[in-house]
Parts: C-alpha cells; sequence; structure tokens
C-alpha cells in the first residue's frame, strides 16, 4: 500500500509542480492538462483533458428532490474553479459526488482522470477534501490527527511523521502541534484541516464552504495558505462557497448553480461584464441644470438616470468615463461634488441570473470597494 | 490494509487513553457487583435441608444447585465474567454515532481506507476493554478469595494449560461477538436514542436469559432451556466446567467452544454484509 502511494506521488504530485505553460480563462474553457483515457460505461474509450470532468450529474433525494439537475463542467489542471450557489442549491451535493462519497442518480464524473464510479478508491487517493464542517478529532493533538489520517492512505508510520512535521511547519502549527485539537481556535482547525487534507499530495482539493465561521482574519490567513500552495505546488482547486469577494479573488473560473442547474459559467470578470460594465453616480454642484444629454455621448455610456440632482450612469468602464464627464461638467458650468464608481459584485449578477439576491446582505465587498477607489483614483490623477 | 489498520487502532487506543473517567466508570460496575451483590447475596441451598443432613448430601446438593460451583459467589464470579464481556461492549457503537455527529467518521470515509480497516480498528479497541475488564473480574473474585472475611472464587478443578486456553478464547470470543454487533447498530444508526434504546432492547434479554447470574439449581426448566442456546451461557459454561469440573455438564467445554464460535461467525457475517453495504458510497 504504501509503496503504492509512493509510486503515485512520483507520478502525480510531482508532475504537478512543473510549470504550468497553459491558464484558460475564456467561458468554457477546458485547459491543456495531460489528457486521460478512460472507459466509460458502454465500455467505448473516450477521453478527456480536466482535473474534474462532471458530465450530466444528476442527484435525486427520496425519488422527488432533484438536488442536482443535470451539472456538467470541467475543470482545467491547476485551475481554481469557484461553485456559488445560495444554501441548498446543490453545492455540496455536487462536491460529495465528485469525491466518490455519493453516488450519482444519473450522468458521471471523473476526477483526476479516473471516473468516480468506476474506482472511488483511486478518486480517494487522489483528491484532498476540507468539508463544511470541522472534521478534526479533538481528542487528537494536531500531529496526531494528520499522522492518523496518512495512515489512512497507506503512508508508513516514518513517512507519515515526516509529512506531519513539514505540515505543521508550513501551516504555522508548530506551537500547538502537540495541543489537543478540540483547544484550537476556528482558524487554527480549519489549518489543520488543510494539513489533514493535503499530507497525501492530492492533485485536487475540494474545498467545501472551508472559510464558514471563520472571522476575516481567519479567512483571511487561509486563503493566504491557499494562495502559496497554488503557487508552490500547482495544485487544482475546486470550491464551493457563499463568500461572493473569496470567489471574486481566488477563483479563476466559476460556476453559478441555482436549484441545481448551473446558471452561468466565467471568469469573475467576464461574469461580472455581462451587466454592461459599471456604474457610475455622480452629483454637480448644479442641481438645476439637466446634464442628461450632455452625459449621454460620452465614451462608454450605456444609460443615464437623473434623481434628485444625481445622475446614475451605467458605463463599460467607470476609470475611463470619470475623468471626462469630470471635465466636461464643469465646462458646462456644473462641477462635480461627487462621485462614485461601483463595479457590478458577483451578488448583482447572480440577481440577474437568477432575479433574485445572493444574500439579502450582500453588497459591494470591502475588496471590490478598494479596488474601484485605486482605479478612479489613478485614473483621475492621470489625467491631472 | 494493515497501514490503514494500524493508524485507525492507534487513534482509538489514543482516545480511549485520554479518557480515564470512563475507564474508572467500567472497572465501577463489575467491581460494585464482586463487592458487594456477590457478597450479600451468597445463597446457600443447604439452609433448605432438614437440619442434620449429613455432609455427603449437603456438598451434593450445593454442587448440583450450582453446577459443580462450591458456592455462589464462585458461580456468580465465573457468570460476572460473562456479564461484562457484554455490557462492557455497549458503547462501542455509540463512539461511532458520535464520531458521524463530529463529522470524524465523514472524514475518515473520505480516504481510501477499507472499510475492514474502518471497522477492524474499532472493533479491535472495542474488544480490547472487555476482554481486559474480562480478567480483570477474574482475577479479582480469585484475589477476594485470599482475603479474610470476604466471599471468593474458590477453583475446584485443575485447570491446565488446555483450559486456561479454553477461558481465554471464551472471554475473546463473547467479547468480539458482542462488540460486533454493537459496532454495527453504531454503524448503521445515526441518533444515539436509537442506538441506546436497540442496544437495551438486545443487551437485557440476552443477559436475563443466560444463566450468568442466576443459581441453576433455581432456574425453571423453560428457562435452562432457553438459556442453553444463549451465547452468555455458552462463555460462561466453558469458564464454570473448567473451574469448577465439566461433572455437572451435558457436553464437555470444547462443544460449548463450538457453539460460541458458530454463534461469532454467523453474527460477524451479518456484520461484515450490513457494514459493508453501508459504509459504500450513498445511493
Amino acid at each position: 500500500m504504501g509503496e503504492r502511494v509512493r509510486r503515485l506521488d512520483r507520478g502525480g504530485f510531482e508532475d504537478l509542480k512543473s510549470p504550468r505553460t497553459h491558464r484558460p480563462t475564456g467561458i468554457g474553457a477546458t485547459g491543456g492538462g495531460r489528457s486521460a483515457r478512460v472507459l466509460d460505461t458502454e465500455g467505448t474509450r473516450m477521453e478527456h483533458h480536466g482535473a474534474i470532468v462532471a458530465e450530466g450529474l444528476v442527484k435525486v433525494y427520496n425519488g422527488s428532490i432533484r438536488a442536482v439537475d443535470g451539472v456538467s463542467f470541467e475543470v482545467a489542471p491547476g485551475e481554481a474553479f469557484g461553485f456559488l450557489g445560495p444554501n441548498g442549491a446543490g453545492k455540496t451535493t455536487t462536491v460529495s459526488m465528485l469525491s466518490a462519497g455519493l453516488k450519482p442518480t444519473q450522468g458521471r464524473a471523473m476526477v483526476g482522470g479516473i471516473e468516480v464510479g468506476r474506482d472511488p478508491e483511486e478518486v480517494k487517493r487522489r483528491i484532498g477534501v476540507i468539508f463544511q464542517e470541522s472534521t478534526a478529532d479533538g481528542d487528537l493533538t494536531g500531529r496526531e490527527n494528520l499522522e492518523v489520517a496518512a495512515g489512512c492512505y497507506g503512508i508508513s508510520p516514518s513517512e507519515a511523521h515526516e509529512r506531519s512535521e513539514a505540515l505543521i511547519e508550513q501551516m504555522q502549527l508548530t506551537d500547538a502541534a502537540d495541543r489537543y485539537a478540540k483547544t484550537y481556535s476556528g482558524g487554527m482547525r480549519r489549518r489543520l484541516e488543510l494539513a489533514v487534507g493535503l499530507v497525501h499530495r492530492p492533485k485536487i482539493l475540494f474545498l467545501d464552504e472551508p472559510t464558514l465561521g471563520l472571522d476575516p482574519q481567519g479567512r483571511a490567513g487561509f486563503w493566504g495558505f491557499i494562495q502559496k500552495l497554488r503557487r508552490e505546488t500547482g495544485v487544482t482547486v475546486f470550491i464551493t462557497t457563499h463568500y461572493l469577494d473569496e470567489a471574486d479573488t481566488m477563483c479563476d473560473r466559476l460556476a453559478i448553480i441555482d436549484h441545481g442547474k448551473i446558471v452561468a459559467t466565467g471568469t469573475p470578470n467576464e461574469l461580472k461584464d455581462r451587466l454592461g460594465g459599471d456604474v457610475v453616480t455622480l452629483k454637480t454642484g448644479n442641481d438645476r441644470k439637466d446634464l442628461t444629454e450632455l452625459i449621454r455621448p460620452l465614451a462608454g455610456v450605456a444609460s443615464v438616470q437623473k434623481q434628485d440632482g444625481t445622475y446614475r450612469i451605467k458605463c463599460a468602464s467607470g476609470e475611463t468615463f470619470v475623468p471626462i464627464a469630470v471635465e466636461a461638467c464643469a465646462r458646462a458650468g456644473a462641477g462635480v461634488t461627487g462621485v462614485t464608481v461601483k463595479r457590478p459584485s458577483l451578488d448583482e449578477v447572480f440577481l440577474e441570473l437568477t432575479g433574485r439576491e445572493f444574500r439579502e446582505d450582500e453588497g459591494p465587498t470591502a475588496t471590490d470597494r478598494a479596488v474601484i477607489l485605486q482605479r478612479v483614483q489613478g485614473a483621475m490623477s492621470g489625467r491631472r | 490494509m494493515l497501514t490503514e489498520l494500524a493508524a485507525l487502532t492507534r487513534r482509538e487506543f489514543l482516545k480511549l487513553a485520554r479518557n480515564p473517567q470512563a475507564i474508572l466508570t467500567s472497572l465501577m460496575l463489575p467491581l460494585l457487583y464482586l463487592l458487594l451483590f456477590g457478597q450479600g447475596f451468597n445463597i446457600n441451598p443447604a439452609q433448605f435441608l432438614p437440619p442434620g443432613s449429613p455432609p455427603a448430601e449437603v456438598h451434593q446438593v450445593v454442587l448440583t444447585y450450582f453446577r459443580g460451583a462450591p458456592d455462589y459467589y464462585s458461580y456468580f464470579a465465573a457468570g460476572m465474567v460473562g456479564f461484562v464481556s457484554v455490557t462492557a461492549t455497549l458503547f462501542i457503537g455509540a463512539n461511532v454515532i458520535f464520531d458521524k455527529l463530529f463529522g470524524i467518521f465523514k472524514r475518515t470515509r473520505g480516504t481510501p481506507a477499507p472499510s475492514a480497516a474502518v471497522f477492524g480498528s474499532r472493533l479491535i479497541a472495542g474488544a480490547a476493554q472487555p476482554i481486559a475488564l474480562a480478567f480483570f473480574v477474574l482475577g479479582l473474585a480469585l484475589l477476594f478469595g485470599r482475603i479474610p472475611g470476604l466471599n471468593g472464587m474458590d477453583v475446584t478443578a485443575n485447570v491446565g494449560a488446555l483450559g486456561a486456553v479454553e477461558i481465554v478464547l471464551a472471554i475473546v470470543l463473547l467479547s468480539l461477538m458482542f462488540a460486533t454487533l454493537f459496532l454495527m447498530f453504531g454503524i448503521l444508526l445515526e441518533v444515539p436514542q436509537t442506538y441506546f434504546a436497540a442496544v437495551n432492547l438486545l443487551n437485557l434479554p440476552v443477559l436475563l436469559t443466560s444463566d450468568a447470574l442466576y443459581p441453576w439449581g433455581s432456574m425453571p426448566t423453560w428457562l435452562r432451556n432457553v438459556s442453553q442456546y444463549n451465547p452468555v451461557s455458552l462463555a460462561v459454561n466453558v469458564l464454570r466446567e473448567t473451574l469448577f469440573g465439566a461433572s455437572y455438564y451435558p457436553y464437555s467445554a470444547g462443544v460449548y467452544l463450538l457453539g460460541l464460535f458458530a454463534w461469532s461467525a454467523v453474527l460477524i457475517a451479518l456484520a461484515i454484509f450490513l457494514v459493508a453495504r453501508a459504509l459504500r458510497p450513498v445511493e
């Protein structure tokens, strides 16, 4: 068993350390990893290039509840793929089917080049899963949790010890390694669970709502580790999350799932661009003068609405539009007294695609606001 | 398979070692039975004989009443070994249910560790407890016999190497059988309340239809007939025959061991079938 794991490591995980030559970006992009030749259920040979391939996955509970309803997508090797959706959309069910924990009612999935239904044990060897709920064993120390997990993958005790030491250091748990996991903070527990998920050096990592319940510092720390891991190993990451700002920052591509169906796939920017660019709000010092017709022909403007002396303008790019608009208003004798630029958030994308809010309290995220402010400031200083 | 089994078994023993309260509590039950119940309930059937009965007759009545054991305490102490082999396994399945509730079981199932390793590790750790406890009871009962003023177990037969092996086998088989059964319940059931209800439903009838605690001479015929097929009785018969002589038993200890082995084989086969089904990916 141990030899088998070592062989897989040499042929699998370490292969991923070589620099990637292709990073897919477009909608439906599939990337250029090694192809996997497998037999499908009818016995015909099929070829796939994705680290994760889902083909028409359906999961029906109790004969009538379609938790997942014909989901298909492909994740390229080395890609960070986000799976977004509200509670009950089918995210965790999809992860369970992909990680060999749940049998699909219909359809099939290939993970790491292996058809999940055919060889679930081999799939489990190639993936690491960080579950939504905490799964660290509180009565064991951090080190023991790691060593037991390594043993479950057939890794010999000496190798398990070495790997555990390395992961403890990597996850900055050295001081807490011999403490019971039940004494860990939420963030430390999550880091321990990440280490447990990595102890067998998987090629693909499934993160199911990994930062649920963590404070902002814990969330930032966790994603920092994931980013570092991706840089160093090129591991493929499949993320389900409620936090749209995290998905926006962390994922190369996203799929939005609602009522068990994928309603859109693309990069975060592609999805947001579907809404027609940025929304700029302008306030001038002269309320009596209507500047609608002055603004409408300016570069990239899609629509202008005036409300109580404030103009709400949808335009292709806020950073290009704002300096031009400010200058035009000044020339017309109505100096701009206030301006905000808002990039459409993924929540608005979700609203557009499904007709309902992702989360009631979701507004423009802190990340969005920081990025936009930086862009506007940069653009305005450039004009001056 | 062995690496996975060793890792998971280590986890079980680490958890066990970190719960001294549970170990202490598990010692209390047999200790109280041996120290209080056994001392206070040391029935002597000779008291029902007419005064002045010849000693040989008295002796014969006692031996018949306790199937060869010289007194109730000796008879009962051997029964207690069987009793604790069952009661100490009660929590083995509950631990699985709590591990399910805390997500630990899900994590283990997310690894490629074979179902046999998942089941086997818990069985080894789960059966080790009742086996250790059974020998604790046996040792304590023998020790009490050497303390003046206390009733204790009086071994009246010559226990050779074969006898010792038979005793060990009986204890191991009985503990393994019930550990398997309750572990199976733990894997199949999801709610602690349901588990404890199921365990109590099984545990009490099994113990109360055995001859572990009742004096043989006071049992009605129908209960004797039922009890001879009871696995607890089969194990206890092996112990009593080996410790006090085979004269009062229709079969040899080997036959009772065979019966015990048959019970174990059936229950373990059933558990393997059901557990393997339960540990497959959810349909």
